[in-house]
């Protein structure tokens, strides 16, 4: 493919360094150069560029950004930084850019980046939800991988499993994987990566899904701290337009950090003696004392039975809310999931997947 | 002293220096029947004529005083309060709840009634807390399942880890093994550690021999599925010995409590604990990684 470029940059010397290493380039066509977002704006159409590299480090752009975006719809618009910036670079994506590059870059890394975020499906920035249980054993990370296996099918955009579980991980053995990059060394690194860079830490499960794994021992949890594991989280929020994230059970640092920086949370309690109802509801109040407005919190219980209208009005009115979801016991499925086959053939006519499928949609159509 | 014969305290109870028999219920995943294990065991040594104190340490979704429909007056987060208000003057015992049905009794240390309490509780305070508990024959901590700080200074001053799982999926395999691992790694004896398998008998694709294959260790006791029975014991607020005397759920944690009591005069003892100044998480795994 043939790039037909436009350079937009502030520092007159880093803009003629980038078009110095852009015009010999055979991919490349340097259209123009500019130093002013409004002749850029402005002058650019005569061109008919197929790209825009725009300078995002200054906050100024932003006001302009989203009229690139409205002018120019199918050129690829990719900010230039020249440190990763998670702020920033949410604030580009907020805009609806295509993505962001870290200056200096050579023409294979715009090749790359434009390939990445190609990928990732539509350029708005992501989703983030997790799935927080007060106790281990709730079917929170069977929820996690079903709902993330139908919204790659579904969305056709990609989307990432992160297993922030960090002493008791599961998801490796749901998809029978032993990946070679772990969320430990994501979050050891992660100051040092850019989106490119950092998309190989993912394991390929299945067609738009990918798994960040957890370590294979408890210890090494103590190595992530809970904001280097939100950095982790916002980039690869650039890599995938889904993340899904599971996390270890309880209040803890890194339940807490992540689940408040997410948009939307899980809380997921499986019906065994009856006190996993109070221990929803203690959750579900201390998050709503915590959290913002911005922020949703779900509560789905499991194994509820019998698994009915009836039963959810009576759990319902124990919290004092309204539950999202709730699921029955269904030991066959439950079993396949938990033995590495979940990719291969899940009963999809149970109660168990009609409601993970309504869910799904439910999250692509912007409901939930 | 409640029990006339008390061999078993003399050769159980060494560890941290402690006079009293200190045990901890451990497991790596929550919902694993840790909470049942500790009130039933607790209750049992109780019958035997033991006293016996109850720490609930799961502190932030701890079951004891729910199971048992119990109001405590004060928590281990008041507790430490006046711990910290007044070290001088502070006297643990009354901060227990007592707990009694029929003639049977013993004390249950409360966990916070708030997250955010359940978040202030300092590990250094609960040792000293436990330290203070010497009246009593045998002490049953009931913890999170977690790695934790907390946890770990626990174990530390534990004679006996009553490590519990259900063996039903892979994951629970995974977990079970990456958790006895871990206790060996970080240097607990194995005769320390006693596996128990929780629903032994219930319907389930992977069999017990081929976990203790693939641990390299044999479970010490196997409790067998008994969900009705301990749905009426939670439901009714009374250990399994008064809501389903017949159970042979019942019936196996009084062997089990046996086994730690009058069984066990015979049993080496096991080599005393010495609790080591740091013993936080981090250190351990510092050390592990050579640093």
């Amino acid at each position: 493919m043939q790039y037909r470029a436009i350079l937009v940059e502030k520092d007159k010397s880093v803009l003629n360094d980038l078009a110095n290493t852009l015009k010999q380039a055979k991919d490349f066509e340097v259209l123009s150069t500019y130093n002013n977002f409004n002749a850029a704006l402005g002058q650019s159409s005569i061109y008919n560029p197929n790209l825009f590299l725009i300078d995002i480090d200054n906050v100024e752009v932003f006001k302009i950004l989203p009229n690139f975006v409205e002018v120019f719809p199918n050129a690829v618009i990719l900010g230039t930084l020249s440190v990763w910036n998670a702020d920033l670079a949410y604030k580009a994506q907020k805009a609806g850019i295509t993505g962001c590059i870290i200056k200096p870059f050579t023409p294979q890394e715009i090749i790359d980046t434009i390939k990445l975020y190609g990928k990732r499906g539509k350029s708005k920035p992501s989703r983030i939800i997790t799935f927080f249980s007060p106790k281990g054993r709730s079917g929170r990370t069977t929820l996690a991988a079903l709902l993330a296996l139908d919204l790659a099918k579904k969305s056709n955009e990609s989307v990432a499993l992160i297993d922030a579980d960090l002493q008791f991980g599961d998801l490796p053995i749901f998809f029978d994987l032993e990946p070679k990059h772990t969320v430990v060394d994501a979050a050891h690194d992660i100051k040092l990566l850019t989106p490119t860079a950092f998309a190989p830490y993912f394991h390929e499960v299945t067609k738009n899904l990918y798994l960040l794994s957890s370590p294979d021992r408890p210890e090494y949890a103590e190595l992530v701290e809970a904001p280097n594991l939100v950095e982790v989280v916002r980039m690869a929020g650039h890599i995938f337009r889904y993340l899904l994230i599971d996390l270890p059970s309880g209040f803890n640092p890194i339940s807490l950090a992540v689940s408040d920086f997410a948009s939307t949370n899980f809380t997921v309690a499986m019906i065994n003696t009856g006190l996993e109802v109070a221990h929803m509801k203690r959750t579900l109040d201390l998050f709503k004392a915590r959290r913002g407005h911005m922020h949703i919190d779900y509560p789905v219980f499991t194994r509820v039975n019998p698994c009915n209208d009836e039963q959810k009005q009576k759990l319902e009115s124990q919290i004092m809310q309204p539950i999202t979801a709730i699921f029955p016991n269904e030991y066959n499925l439950v079993s396949i999931a938990n033995s590495g086959r979940i990719l291969y053939g899940l009963p999809q006519d149970t109660l168990m997947m009609k409601t993970i499928s309504k869910l799904a949609d439910d999250i692509i159509a912007g409901k939930l | 002293m409640a029990v006339e014969n008390n061999n078993v305290k003399q050769s159980l109870s060494v560890a941290g220096g402690h006079s009293s028999i200190i045990m901890s219920i451990f497991s790596t995943s929550s919902g694993n029947g840790k909470t049942i294990t500790a009130i039933n065991l607790a209750a049992s040594l109780a019958k035997e004529g033991y006293d016996v104190c109850l720490m609930d340490l799961d502190l932030q979704f701890g079951d004891v005083v729910d199971y048992l429909k119990l109001s405590p007056k004060y928590t281990i987060a008041e507790a430490q309060k006046d711990f910290e208000t007044d070290p001088e003057e502070f006297d643990v015992r009354n901060y227990l709840t007592e707990y009694t049905h029929d003639d049977l009794h013993f004390s249950v240390m409360a966990p916070p009634k708030s997250i955010d309490d359940a978040y202030q509780i300092d590990v250094t305070v609960v040792e000293k807390m436990i330290q203070q508990l010497v009246d009593f024959d045998f002490i049953i901590l009931d913890l999170q399942a977690v790695f934790s700080a907390l946890n770990l200074a626990m174990l530390d001053i534990s004679a006996i880890i009553n490590y519990v799982g259900i063996i039903d999926f892979l994951p629970s395999v995974k977990n079970f093994k990456v958790g006895y691992d871990t206790l060996i790694r970080f240097e607990y004896e194995a005769n320390k550690i006693r596996l128990i398998e929780n629903r032994s008998n219930s319907q389930k694709l992977i069999k017990g021999d081929d976990v203790e294959r693939l641990i390299g260790e044999k479970f010490s006791h196997k409790l067998p599925n008994d969900f009705q029975s301990v749905n009426k014991s939670v439901n009714s607020g009374v250990p399994l010995m008064f809501a389903a005397p017949n159970s042979p759920l019942t019936k196996s944690f009084a062997e089990l409590a046996e086994s730690y009591s009058q069984h066990q005069d015979n049993a080496p003892p096991p080599e005393e604990v010495v609790v080591q100044p740091d013993k936080s998480i981090f250190s351990k795994v510092m050390g592990m990684l050579g640093w």
